[in-house]
């Protein structure tokens, strides 16, 4: 299916897609982009290169309710927090980013544990996916190509969208996509703005990002040789002050913790993101601590994305969007220690 | 000022000496990262690692943040613009480093850039110092006739609210806050181990990032750096969610100068306003 918004009509767009429930878009802040919940129409915008935090809270949300409970005598009455989310969009998501949620899927679907929360989410919402510009110069942090994502990629959007001149055309790729669009009532696109559509997805076939030949069978195993090295990993993490900032902005980065918080006798139990990078991270209840240094943390959070998880789910947990690398307070850049190690 | 180039040779030179001589075992400073504008902290540790060490407008990094990371005795020569010199004076002070295991290279500049935004960084996200406080060797020349003008100005228009207003203001950015611990572990007077935050019995603050614990964790971190933040402004340079830190730590700073007529980290001899008591101490605070 493919269909046609033009200039005047993008708010009327925005709103229409409002009313089928929470809408998720980009927004611009007092500096950078954000994906938020809209609730008025004229702040989505789609002028920007990417935002700062991932769309991933769409899906896992920073902190969430599971369990309400009281204390009573002797006990505690309790009752899960029903999960029931209305159907939802989000707009505007990178490719990159796209690819993300599939890679996500593996670790909360399919790893022979379905979580309820994650797969309530995901099922009920429709990704409108939205191609890097080929006109446009590349962050110089992104490097999706070296993970096999080019600029155009369809993986993990149901419809994508791309911009001609002020227009937007929107092709459905699933059947969430075709059943969006058909009750959007929106008008077709002319053949000709399918060829422009087909000619942007070509264009996005070119190499932009930074690239490097990484096989994910020779990192991980790359990985697990260095393991040892300490030298290696000491270099390599001198300069990381053990903050959680690349773990948080990271569109696969999925580790959380789970806490208790009474008031009175009234309480919520919560899960929440944790980070790999904190030293509390991995603190036993005696006290020790299996990682204590922070290039042990530093290894722990490579290793995982690039030789752990191709070992349990077959991929690499990377998808090269640069967040991490743009986040960074000291500019460590994760694509360099990649490059790197494959040279040790 | 001197040119950059200059100090960069300048600091090279000086850090092939002192490790070839021995006087150190690792020099702190700076190494290309992603590209020129992106550089990252580095520790030279050999001679032939020296090469690495660059210095130009992006090298922001306070790196007195990283000398409580190395064992005491560890001879260590540290890059040192003017807060971060700042910084480990008020280290010294504290008796967390010596002054006889460091060398300072010192680097009087201004005009650094943010490496995230490109946004010349003056004296409104940071102090007005513009030449190192302390230091054994200076890359360049001292800067004199540079009209700084005061590190407080920026602080009018929070001073002009109303409390409520001001409450409101405060209550609204740390409701941002995604609690990535970036500006604790960006701050070189941060070294508790454990931080009150990681501590569990007794619990401080939610650890789910609720409005009410974020408010906690920056309010304890503020009253924590009364009288000891330098004004570096890597707090608020860190944060990925571009909370202004560095009026509230300059708000402090202010009112710590006002009390007891001393600014942190400017003389080694000094002691932490907060640990000694004068009978000329201000008692503005118990009216």
């Amino acid at each position: 299916m493919f269909k046609k918004v033009t200039l005047e009509k993008r708010i009327d767009f925005v709103s229409a897609l409002m009313e089928k429930g929470p809408l998720f878009a980009p927004v611009k802040g007092e500096k950078d982009f954000e994906f938020q919940r809209i609730t008025d129409p004229s702040v989505v915008t789609l002028d920007f290169y990417n935002t700062s935090m991932s769309p991933k809270f769409v899906f896992f949300p920073q902190s969430e309710d599971l369990i309400r409970y009281r204390l009573v005598k002797n006990g505690a009455e309790s009752a899960p927090v029903p999960i029931d989310t209305p159907p939802s969009v989000i707009l505007g998501v990178r490719p990159c980013d796209a690819k993300s949620f599939e890679i996500m899927d593996r670790h909360f679907l399919g790893a022979g544990v379905i979580d309820p929360y994650w797969k309530e989410r995901r099922d009920k919402t429709t990704v409108i996916g939205y191609p890097f510009d080929p006109r446009t110069q590349p962050d110089p942090a992104d490097f999706y190509n070296a993970l096999g994502i080019r600029a155009a990629d369809t993986a993990g959007s149901d419809v994508l969208m791309i911009r001609r001149d002020g227009d937007l055309l929107l092709k459905s790729l699933t059947e969430k996509g075709s059943g969006l669009l058909t009750d959007l009532a929106l008008s077709d696109g002319s053949a000709d703005d399918e060829r422009a559509f087909e000619e942007i997805l070509r264009e996005g076939n070119d190499l932009r990002s930074r690239f490097l030949e990484i096989q994910d069978s020779e990192i991980a195993g790359k990985l697990s040789r260095i393991f040892e090295d300490k030298d290696f990993w000491e270099k390599t993490a001198e300069a990381c002050i053990g903050c959680g900032i690349c773990t948080f902005v990271c569109p696969t980065c999925y580790c959380f913790d789970i806490s208790d918080e009474t008031l009175f006798n009234e309480g919520m139990r919560k899960r929440f993101w944790d980070a790999c990078m904190f030293t509390d991270f991995t603190l036993e209840a005696s006290g020790h601590n299996p990682r204590p240094k922070i290039f042990q943390r530093y290894r722990q959070k490579v290793c995982h994305k690039y030789a752990y998880h191709v070992g349990k789910y077959g991929c690499i947990s990377c998808v090269g969007c640069g967040r991490c690398t743009r986040a960074c307070p000291v500019n460590i850049d994760i694509f360099s220690v990649i490059e790197k190690a494959l040279k040790r | 000022m001197t040119a950059i180039q200059q100090i960069e040779e300048n600091l090279r030179r000086e850090a092939k000496g002192m490790l070839e001589r021995g006087e150190v075992s690792v020099v702190l400073g700076y190494a290309r990262g992603l590209d020129e504008k992106h550089p990252q902290p580095y520790a030279a540790h050999k001679v032939d690692e020296v090469a690495d060490l660059i210095f130009n407008e992006y090298c922001v990094h306070n790196l007195a943040r990283y000398l409580t990371r190395y064992p005491p005795g560890t001879k260590i020569a540290v890059v040192v613009k003017a807060a971060d010199s700042r910084a480990v004076v008020q280290l010294i002070q504290e008796e967390k480093v010596k002054r006889e295991d460091l060398r300072l290279l010192g680097i009087p500049v201004t005009g650094m850039k943010d490496p995230k935004t490109g946004e010349t960084i003056d004296r409104r996200t940071t102090g007005a110092v513009v030449n190192p406080v302390l230091y054994d060797v200076l890359l360049g020349e001292e800067i004199h006739g540079v009209q700084t003008g005061s590190p407080y100005d920026v602080l009018t228009e929070l001073e002009a609210m109303e409390t409520q207003e001001r409450w409101g203001y405060w209550k609204k950015e740390f409701e941002k806050c995604i609690r990535c611990f970036a500006c604790r572990k960006a701050c070189p007077m941060c070294y508790c181990d454990p931080c009150f935050m990681d501590a569990s019995r007794p619990r401080w603050a939610d650890k789910s990032p609720t409005a009410d614990g974020s408010l906690m964790y920056h309010l304890t971190r503020f009253y924590h750096l009364a009288g000891r933040c330098v004004d570096c402004g890597e707090c608020s340079r860190a944060c990925p969610v571009n909370i202004p830190l560095y009026l509230f730590h300059k708000k402090m700073a202010k009112e710590c100068e006002a009390m007891f007529q001393q600014a942190a980290g400017m003389k080694c001899e000094d002691k932490p306003v907060m640990v000694t008591f004068g009978d000329q101490d201000s008692d503005e605070m118990l009216k």
